[in-house]
C-alpha cells in the first residue's frame, strides 16, 4: 500500500498544490504576490518530488496506470515546464489579479492531468486524463484581461476541442468493439489480427486524431495560431511547452502501437508528417505576431517529431523523447524572453524586438540561442534532436522523408532569422529604455543557455537515458 | 581512448573558443582590449599551426597527432582529430587568414565586441571541419562555421547587405540539407555503429550507395565551393561582407566545400566519384570559363574578385575531378594558394574602400600614384590570380591543367582558354584602377601605414614564398595524396 503511494507521489503532490490554490481562490481579497511565491515553492518542490520518483516502476489501479522510466521522464519534463511557467508568472499582467488563484489552481490541475496521461495504458483512463487537462485549458485560454477582445479564441478552442474529444471517444468505442479490450498491452496483441477490418482502422485513426489535436499536427492544427495569439502570454507558454510534452508522450505510445500493426498506417503518418512540416513552415514565413509565428513553428515541429516515431524502433522513440525535451528547453527560452518583454501582457510583434541587443544583451542571447535551437543549428540541443530523429528514420530507409525534413529546416531558418534580425539589427523607431532583468531571470537565462548547449554538445548520458526510457515503452 | 601526447589540435581549436569566451566577458566599450585579445589568440593559433606544419613528418605520411575519444556511445560518435597532407595546409591557411583578417580589421569601431566574438565562432567551425575525422563532428563544425556569416554580413556589411546575408545563409544551409542525410545514410549503410571516417572507409560501401551519397555530398558541399550553377550566392555575399569576413569567407570558408568533397565524398565513395567525375569536370570547366567571362563585365572591384573566385574554385573542382595524383595535388595546393591570394585581394580592396568609400572601378583610377604601397598589394594578388610564375598559384594551376588535359582534353583546354581570358580581365582591372588618369578626389588619401601594411605584407610574402619553394608544400600534400589515389 505504502509503495503504491510512493508510485503516485508526484501526482499526489500536484493534487495538494491544486487544493492549496483552490482554498486561496475562495478568499475574498486577492494577494497576487503571495500567490506567486507559494506557487513557485510548490512547483519547485513538485519538480524535486518528481525527480526523486523518477526511478520507480510498477502498476497501479487495476493495471490501468503504469509507472515506468518512460512516464517518469515525461513527468519530470512536465514538472519542469510547469515550474518554468510559474516562474515567469511573477508579473501576470495579462490576467485579472482576482483570477490569479484560479490561474495557479488550473495550472496545477492541468499538470496533474497530464502526468496521469503519460502513465495511462488504458483507453478510458487516457480519455479521462485528456479531458481533465483539456477542461483546465478551456478555462485558462479565455482567462485574459481584455477577455471580450479574445473571446472568440476561447470559444473556438472549446468547440474544436470537444469535437476532437467526441471523435476520439467514438474511435475508442470502435476499437473496443473490435478488440474487446481497452488495455493497450492487450490491444498490441490483438491488433495485428483485426487490422484489416475497416472499423479497426477508422477507430485507430479517430483515436489518434485526438492526440494529434493536442500536438497541433496538420490538419488538426487550426486552433493553434488563434489560441497562441489569444491567450495570455503565460498560458500560451504553458500550452507551447508543458502541454506539448504530454501530447508527445501520448503520440509516441499510441502511434507506435497503431503504426506497428499496419503498413498503411505508416504511409498515412508519413503524409501527415510531411504536410505538417511543410504547411507549418510555409505559413510561419509571413507572420508578424511572434506568438502566431511560434504557433506555426510548433505545427512544423510536431511533424519533425513524428519522423522519429515513424521509425518504430527503440532508437526512434528515444529520439522523439530527446526531441521533446530539447523542444521544451528551446521553446521556453524564446517564450521567456517574450513574457519578459511584454510584461504588460500584450501580444508582442516581431518589430518590437528592435534594438533588443542593446536593451538587454542577455535576453537577446537567450532568444537567439533558443531560435537557433528551434532551427536545428549545431551545437544546440535542437540540432541533436533533429539529428537523432533523422538518424532513426534513415535507419529504416526513409531517405526521402529525411531530405524533406532537412529542406523544411532550411525554410524555417528564414523566419527564425527574421526574428533574430529584429533583435540584433533593426533600429527601434523610438529609443526604448534598457530592460530591467532581475537576478533570478538572469540566472534562468544562463541556465537555459547552458542547457541548450550542453544537451547539444554532450548528449551521451541523455541519449542513454532516453533509450532506456524507450525500452520500457512496450 | 587514444592520445598521442599533447592534444595540439584540440589546443588550436581552443584558442578560438577561449578567445570567444574571453571577449564575451570584456565590457563592450573596451574596444582596444578586445582587439588585442583577438590578435593574441589568433597569434597563438598561428604559432601552433606553424609548429604543427613543421612537426608533421611527411616521410611517414598518413594521419598524425591523432586524438580519439568515444563521445556518444550509442551512436558511435568519436571526438576524433588528426592531420594529414590534405588538411595540414588547410589548417595553416586558416590560421594565416584569421591572423591577417583580425589585423586588417584594426580600425573597426562599430560593435567591436560582437564582431570579433562572431569571427572566432566562425573560425572555430572552420578549424573543426579541417581537423575532425568523424562525420558527425565535421557536419557540426560545418554548420557552426556557416551561421555566424549571417550577422557578420547583415550588421557590418556594405552593398545590399541584408539581401546578401540572407541569400548566402539559405543557400549554404540548403547545401547542408543534402549533406546531413548523406552522412547519416553512410552511417546506416556502415552498420549504424560508427561515424569514424576511417572505420567507414574500411567497411566500404556498395556501388549504388556510393553513387547516391556522392552526388548528395557533391551538390551539398559544392554549393559552398561555389560550383557553377550554385555559385550565385558567392559574388553577392562577398560584395556585401565586411573586409575581414570576405577574407575569411573567400579565403577559407569556400575551401570547406572542396575539402568536404575530397575528405568525405572521395574518401568514402571512390566509385561514386569515378561515376560522377565527368559531371564534376563539366561543371568545373563551365565555372572556370563562366567566372572569367562574367568577371569581364564587372565594374565593382569586389564583384571582380568574387567572380574570379568562382573561376579559381573551378580549378580546384577540375583538379579533384581528374582523380589523379597531379590533379589532386594541384587542387589542394590551389585551395591554399587561392586562399592566401583572395585574402590579400580583399584586404587591399578593403583598405581602398575604407578610404575612398567606393569600389567602382571607373571612379577610382590612377591609384598607384597616390598610394603606391596599397596598390602594390592588389597588383601582386592580381598577378597571383593570373598565375604568373613565381606565385604559389602558378604551380597549383600548372599541376591541375597537366592532369586535366590528359583526362579531359576538351574541357581542360577550354578551361585553359578561360584562364587566359581571366588573365586579360585582371590586367584590365589593374590598368583601369591603378594606372591611367588620376582622379584628383583621392589625392589627399594617405598611403597604408606601416602598422596596417603588416598583414598584407605577410600574405604577399607567403604567396611568393610558396611560389618559389612549392616543394615545401607539395611534399606534404603528396604524402597523403599518393596513397589516396592508389586506392581508387
Amino acid at each position: 500500500m505504502m509503495t503504491d503511494f510512493m508510485l503516485f507521489l508526484p501526482e499526489l503532490f500536484f493534487i495538494l498544490g491544486a487544493i492549496v490554490f483552490f482554498i486561496f481562490s475562495l478568499r475574498k481579497k486577492a494577494d497576487p504576490a503571495a500567490y506567486h511565491k507559494w506557487a513557485v515553492v510548490i512547483g519547485a518542490v513538485g519538480l524535486l518530488v518528481t525527480v526523486a520518483a523518477s526511478r520507480q516502476g510498477g502498476m497501479l489501479f487495476f493495471d490501468c496506470y503504469r509507472v515506468d522510466l518512460f512516464s517518469q521522464v515525461f513527468k519530470v519534463l512536465l514538472a519542469l515546464g510547469t515550474i518554468w511557467v510559474i516562474f515567469s508568472s511573477g508579473e501576470l499582467k495579462g490576467i485579472d489579479p482576482r483570477q490569479h488563484a484560479e490561474y495557479y489552481f488550473l495550472i496545477f490541475v492541468c499538470t496533474l492531468a497530464m502526468m496521469m496521461l503519460v502513465s495511462s495504458v488504458e483507453l478510458l483512463t487516457i480519455y479521462v486524463s485528456i479531458e481533465l487537462s483539456s477542461y483546465s485549458l478551456y478555462l485558462l485560454v479565455p482567462m485574459r484581461r481584455k477577455a471580450d477582445e479574445f473571446v472568440e479564441t476561447g470559444i473556438k478552442y472549446f468547440m474544436v476541442g470537444v469535437t476532437a474529444s467526441g471523435l476520439m471517444l467514438f474511435g475508442i468505442s470502435l476499437l473496443f468493439g473490435m478488440a474487446h479490450t481497452t488495455y493497450i498491452p492487450q490491444l498490441i496483441q490483438t491488433l495485428p489480427g483485426i487490422i484489416s477490418q475497416p472499423a479497426t482502422i477508422i477507430g485507430l485513426i479517430l483515436a489518434l486524431s485526438g492526440f494529434f489535436f493536442k500536438l497541433a499536427l496538420f490538419p488538426f492544427h487550426i486552433w493553434a495560431p488563434d489560441v497562441y495569439q489569444g491567450s495570455a502570454n503565460q498560458v500560451t507558454t504553458y500550452i507551447a511547452t508543458a502541454s506539448k510534452m504530454a501530447a508527445a508522450a501520448m503520440i509516441i505510445r499510441f502511434t507506435g502501437l497503431s503504426a506497428g500493426a499496419s503498413p498503411g498506417m505508416i504511409k498515412l503518418l508519413i503524409v501527415l508528417s510531411i504536410l505538417s512540416m511543410t504547411f507549418g513552415n510555409l505559413v510561419a514565413l509571413i507572420q508578424k505576431d511572434i506568438k502566431r509565428l511560434l504557433a506555426y513553428s510548433s505545427i512544423a515541429h510536431a511533424g519533425y517529431m513524428l519522423i522519429g516515431i515513424l521509425a518504430l524502433s527503440d532508437r526512434g522513440y528515444a529520439s522523439a523523447i530527446y526531441y521533446a525535451a530539447a523542444y521544451l528547453v528551446m521553446n521556453y527560452s524564446v517564450f521567456m524572453v517574450i513574457m519578459k518583454l511584454a510584461d504588460d501582457g500584450h501580444n508582442l510583434q516581431i518589430k518590437e524586438l528592435a534594438g533588443l541587443h542593446k536593451r538587454s544583451p542577455l535576453l537577446a542571447l537567450t532568444l537567439m540561442l533558443g531560435l537557433f535551437g528551434l532551427a536545428g543549428i549545431p551545437p544546440t540541443a535542437g540540432f541533436m534532436g533533429k539529428f537523432l530523429v533523422f538518424a532513426a528514420a534513415l535507419e529504416k530507409g526513409y531517405l526521402f522523408l529525411v531530405i524533406i525534413g532537412m529542406i523544411n529546416a532550411t525554410i524555417s531558418l528564414y523566419y527564425y532569422l527574421i526574428v533574430i534580425k529584429a533583435a540584433y539589427l533593426l533600429k527601434p523607431v523610438n529609443e526604448l529604455p534598457a530592460v530591467q532583468v532581475d537576478f533570478w531571470t538572469r540566472c534562468m537565462c544562463v541556465v537555459l543557455v547552458v542547457m541548450t548547449i550542453y544537451l547539444g554538445v554532450f548528449p551521451d548520458q541523455f541519449v542513454l537515458l532516453t533509450e532506456a526510457a524507450a525500452k520500457t515503452l512496450f | 581512448m587514444e592520445m598521442a601526447g599533447f592534444p595540439i589540435l584540440t589546443a588550436i581549436l581552443s584558442t578560438t573558443i577561449l578567445g570567444l569566451l574571453i571577449i564575451i566577458f570584456i565590457p563592450p566599450e573596451k574596444t582596444k582590449l578586445i582587439k588585442q585579445v583577438s590578435l593574441a589568440s589568433a597569434t597563438v593559433g598561428l604559432v601552433l599551426c606553424i609548429w604543427l606544419y613543421y612537426a608533421y613528418d611527411h616521410q611517414k605520411g598518413g594521419l598524425q597527432f591523432v586524438e580519439r575519444i568515444l563521445w556518444v556511445k550509442s551512436l558511435g560518435i568519436y571526438w576524433f582529430n588528426g592531420v594529414d597532407g590534405i588538411n595540414l595546409p588547410m589548417m595553416l591557411l586558416t590560421s594565416i587568414v584569421l591572423f591577417t583578417a583580425i589585423w586588417t580589421m584594426w580600425e573597426l569601431e562599430n560593435r567591436v565586441k560582437e564582431f570579433f566574438a562572431l569571427i572566432f565562432l566562425l573560425v572555430a567551425g572552420v578549424y573543426g571541419v579541417f581537423m575532425s575525422m568523424d562525420l558527425f563532428w565535421i557536419f557540426v563544425w560545418y554548420d557552426v562555421s556557416l551561421f555566424p556569416m549571417y550577422p557578420l554580413i547583415a550588421i557590418w556589411g556594405g552593398t545590399r547587405k541584408e539581401y546578401g546575408a540572407m541569400k548566402l545563409t539559405l543557400y549554404l544551409l540548403a547545401g547542408s540539407a543534402l549533406i546531413l542525410p548523406a552522412i547519416i545514410y553512410l552511417w546506416v549503410a556502415g552498420g549504424a555503429h560508427t561515424f569514424d571516417l576511417f572505420e567507414l572507409q574500411r567497411i566500404g560501401f556498395s556501388a549504388f550507395d556510393q553513387k547516391m551519397t556522392f552526388i548528395m555530398l557533391y551538390l551539398g558541399f559544392g554549393i559552398l565551393a561555389a560550383v557553377w550553377p550554385f555559385h550565385t550566392w558567392s559574388p553577392v555575399g562577398h560584395v556585401a561582407a565586411p573586409t575581414a569576413v570576405s577574407m575569411i569567407h573567400a579565403g577559407v570558408l569556400m575551401k570547406l566545400g572542396a575539402y568536404g568533397i575530397l575528405r568525405i565524398g572521395m574518401t568514402l565513395c571512390p566509385a561514386g566519384a569515378q561515376y560522377w567525375s565527368s559531371l564534376m569536370a563539366l561543371l568545373a570547366c563551365i565555372g572556370i570559363v563562366y567566372g572569367a567571362l562574367v568577371g569581364l563585365a564587372q565594374t565593382d572591384l569586389k564583384y571582380v574578385i568574387g567572380y574570379s573566385s568562382v573561376s579559381h574554385m573551378g580549378v580546384v573542382g577540375l583538379g579533384l575531378a581528374t582523380m589523379s595524383v597531379n590533379g589532386i595535388n594541384g587542387a589542394v595546393f590551389q585551395m591554399f594558394a587561392h586562399g592566401v591570394m583572395t585574402a590579400l585581394f580583399f584586404s587591399s580592396v578593403g583598405y581602398i574602400y575604407d578610404r575612398t568609400h567606393t569600389k567602382i572601378i571607373p571612379e577610382l583610377g590612377g591609384l598607384s600614384k597616390t598610394m603606391p604601397i596599397a596598390s602594390s598589394f592588389f597588383i601582386v594578388a592580381a598577378l597571383a590570380g593570373i598565375g604568373v610564375p613565381l606565385m604559389a598559384s602558378f604551380w597549383a594551376e600548372l599541376l591541375v591543367f597537366i592532369a586535366a588535359v590528359k583526362v579531359f582534353p576538351v574541357g581542360g583546354i577550354a578551361a585553359l582558354v578561360g584562364l587566359i581570358i581571366s588573365a586579360l580581365f585582371m590586367l584590365r582591372v589593374v590598368q583601369r584602377t591603378f594606372y591611367g588618369e588620376k582622379n584628383p578626389k583621392w589625392e589627399h588619401i594617405p598611403d597604408v601605414s606601416g602598422f596596417l601594411a603588416v598583414p598584407r605584407v605577410i600574405l604577399m610574402s607567403i604567396i611568393l614564398f610558396f611560389g618559389m619553394f612549392p616543394k615545401i608544400m607539395l611534399d606534404v600534400i603528396q604524402s597523403t595524396v599518393i596513397p589516396f589515389v592508389n586506392r581508387f
